[in-house]
């Protein structure tokens, strides 16, 4: 079975194991290499006393090599040349059992000695064979500890998978418990529930927009046909008949032109409007939507102001930029009231980006409608919208405008003051 | 003058038919691809509506085999695509001209009468309809001898209505001709109303005859009011 395939509770659980075998493993061969070497210094040490002290008393008084012999347990042989003054029993040292020899000599004699390894070597036999059993034991132990508590660490994972099964299109208000915030399953929880609640906006906004949508188609198509079906109950005069149509057609033109608006829209959100973006003066393009636009101003007598900077420009699609500009203006236009004032200015900022504003003093716009203003359909003042006309798709456009041009939109507004749409486009 | 109209959306057809006859073409109406193709190879006309979504045989594809043989008819293309991509696929067949769906027939008339006219050279210098005069040279304007200021913009409406004269001119129309603004999605209505009162306000309020109707719903015509 390949790691992968296993659970993460058993990959952490192996990995703990290996780990920790490792680690133990290394301690143990280390301890015993060290304590090996404890032991034969402590032999060598014994076998260099044992010579000094045969040397001394064989310079003393060599008959008395036999009594020491016998204190000292230990095998040794004293030659003078090629004669041997003493020898212990058992000398030279062979047989099953291992010795460790050292030899101390000058122009006279030779001192050799010989101590068992044995005791040593049984020491670190059973220094390994308690190792060999206890190293097992505490790994199993550490494996089991490691898989209870790696199981009591993923619960919450389990816990979050459970709810987030259980969440739907439908359901996306629900949120996952946050148990501990603090900690990496708190965070996990918390970034979900943040995608959670995006993604519930995104599908409430379309919501919306499929609401508000089929209410903006149904109304013309209601009127032409109500329209129509009652001018075809009564006998009209050619004149009558020709309102009646015409009636109807001026419906046809707004269902026309709302369906234009979406398409673009939609095509716009597709990405599926190639933009030739070029090097733009935004003066002319200004100071061209401000005339092309001017007449409406004119006929509610209001003060349309046209403020250019020098050398402001934009790396931008001028005609997506223009249209744009133009939804800002004729809003302005729209809702600035008879004898208003609007300002329209392009200026520069100290950092070289593009700035395009344009000034109302309508009735502003609520602080809390400043981002949905720009959402498809939605209109501030519903019950004014009907006698205003337009779309309500000219600001959502706007922005698409803006935006797919690389540029920003911000929104100033007091209510009862004014709007200032500011159009920020950076410097290229 | 023939016209040839392949479409085979029954009421769209009949529609076009009927808007065509009015203006006194002599109209033949193909439902199918292979009818369109099979009339333009046999008879004579000097142009063609073609609807680019037809069952059986595609209209570029018809377009396509026209334009090889050699027929040099005038061909203009209705179609429901208008993304960049889809025009420049029809004019590179061979189309003279395309409408988007939906159109406007005072606009599809135009665009005809237009084609039609293509290649015969009509320098015209005044245009002139009852008193209202129209140098376009000096750029004066005039009615009953009286001169009349304009700003350029209404005298470019008030040429193009000239040169539509007693035909229905849409917004539409004046927002692509006269704008010349391509995209459908601009807020330009309003501002053709309001020039057009101001032309109208011109024009037509100190004399007794009335020259600039508006059509509901449609558009505005250049002809002395409905008795």
């Amino acid at each position: 079975m390949r790691i992968g395939a296993l659970s993460v509770r058993a990959r952490l659980t192996l990995w703990h194991a290996g780990v920790l075998t490792l680690v133990i493993c290394v301690f143990a061969g280390g301890v015993l290499l060290f304590v090996r070497a404890r032991l034969y210094r402590a032999l060598d040490d014994q076998i260099r006393a044992d010579l000094a002290t045969i040397d001394r008393v064989y310079r003393e008084e060599t008959g008395d090599l036999g009594e020491l012999a016998l204190r000292m347990g230990t095998r040794f042989e004293v030659t003078e040349g090629a004669t041997v003054i003493y020898r212990t029993t058992g000398w030279p040292p062979v047989g099953t059992a291992s010795f460790r020899q050292s030899t101390m000599a000058d122009a006279t004699h030779r001192i050799r000695v010989a101590r068992d390894e044995g005791p040593v070597r049984q020491t670190l036999w059973t220094l390994a064979v308690i190792m060999a059993t206890a190293i097992p034991c505490a790994v199993g132990l550490a494996v089991a500890g490691g898989y209870l508590l790696a199981g009591r660490m993923l619960a919450p994972v389990g816990a979050l998978a459970d709810t987030a099964r259980k969440i739907t299109a439908e359901s996306l208000s629900a949120r996952l418990p946050v148990a501990n915030p603090g900690d990496e399953f708190g965070r996990l929880a918390a970034i979900f529930n943040e995608t959670l609640a995006r993604l519930d906006a995104a599908f409430e906004q379309l919501r919306r927009f499929t609401a508000d949508a089929s209410h903006e188609l149904r109304t013309p198509l209601t009127a032409i046909r109500s329209v129509g079906e009652v001018a075809l109950q009564r006998s009209l005069s050619a004149e009558g008949y020709r309102e009646v149509i015409g009636s109807m057609l001026e419906e046809v033109d707004r269902l026309t032109r709302l369906v234009e608006n979406l398409l673009l829209l939609t095509r716009a959100e597709a990405g599926r409007i190639p933009l030739t973006r070029v090097t733009v003066d935004l003066r002319e393009l200004v100071a061209a939507v401000s005339d092309g636009l001017r007449v409406l101003a004119e006929e509610k007598n209001q003060d349309l102001t046209v403020q250019l900077d020098g050398g402001v420009t934009a790396h931008c699609d001028a005609g997506v930029l223009r249209q744009g500009i133009t939804n800002l203006l004729y809003n302005a236009i729209k809702y600035t009231p008879q004898h208003g004032v609007i300002r329209v200015a392009a200026t520069s900022t100290v950092g070289g980006d593009a700035v395009i504003e344009v000034q109302d003093t309508g009735p502003g716009i609520p602080a809390a409608d400043h981002q949905r203003v720009f959402e498809r359909f939605y209109r501030v003042d519903h019950a004014r919208s009907r006698q205003t006309g337009g779309t309500g798709l000219g600001l959502a456009i706007a922005r698409w405008a803006v935006e797919a041009n690389g540029g920003r939109i911000e929104l100033e507004s007091l209510e009862g003051r004014g709007t200032l749409f500011r159009v920020v486009l950076p410097r290229s | 003058m023939r016209v040839l109209v392949v479409e085979d959306e029954r009421k769209v057809a009949k529609a076009l038919r009927e808007g065509l006859e009015a203006e006194h073409y002599d109209v033949r109406v193909a439902s199918s691809g292979e009818e369109g193709f099979f009339l333009v190879n046999n008879e004579m006309f000097d142009c063609v509506v073609l609807d680019l979504m037809l069952p059986h045989r595609d209209g570029l594809e018809i377009l396509a085999t026209v334009r090889k043989r050699g027929l040099q008819t005038p061909v203009l293309i209705l179609t429901a695509k208008d993304t960049i991509n889809d025009r420049v696929r029809g004019l590179d067949s061979g189309a003279d001209d395309y409408l988007v769906k939906p159109f406007a027939i005072p606009e599809l008339l135009a665009r005809i009468r237009a084609l039609l006219r293509r290649g015969r050279t009509d320098q015209v210098l005044k245009l002139q309809h009852e008193d209202l005069e129209m140098d376009l040279v000096t750029r004066k304007v005039a009615r009953a001898g009286q001169a009349i200021e304009l700003t350029v913009k209404e005298f470019e409406i008030l040429e193009y209505l000239l040169r539509h004269v007693g035909r229905v001119v849409s917004r539409e129309m004046l927002t692509r001709d006269v704008w010349h603004v391509a995209a459908r999605a601009t807020p330009l209505d309003n501002v053709i109303d309001v020039s057009i009162a101001r032309l109208r306000r011109k024009i037509d309020d100190s004399f007794p005859v009335k020259l600039l109707q508006t059509v509901r719903g449609v558009g505005f015509v250049l002809r002395r009011e409905r008795g």
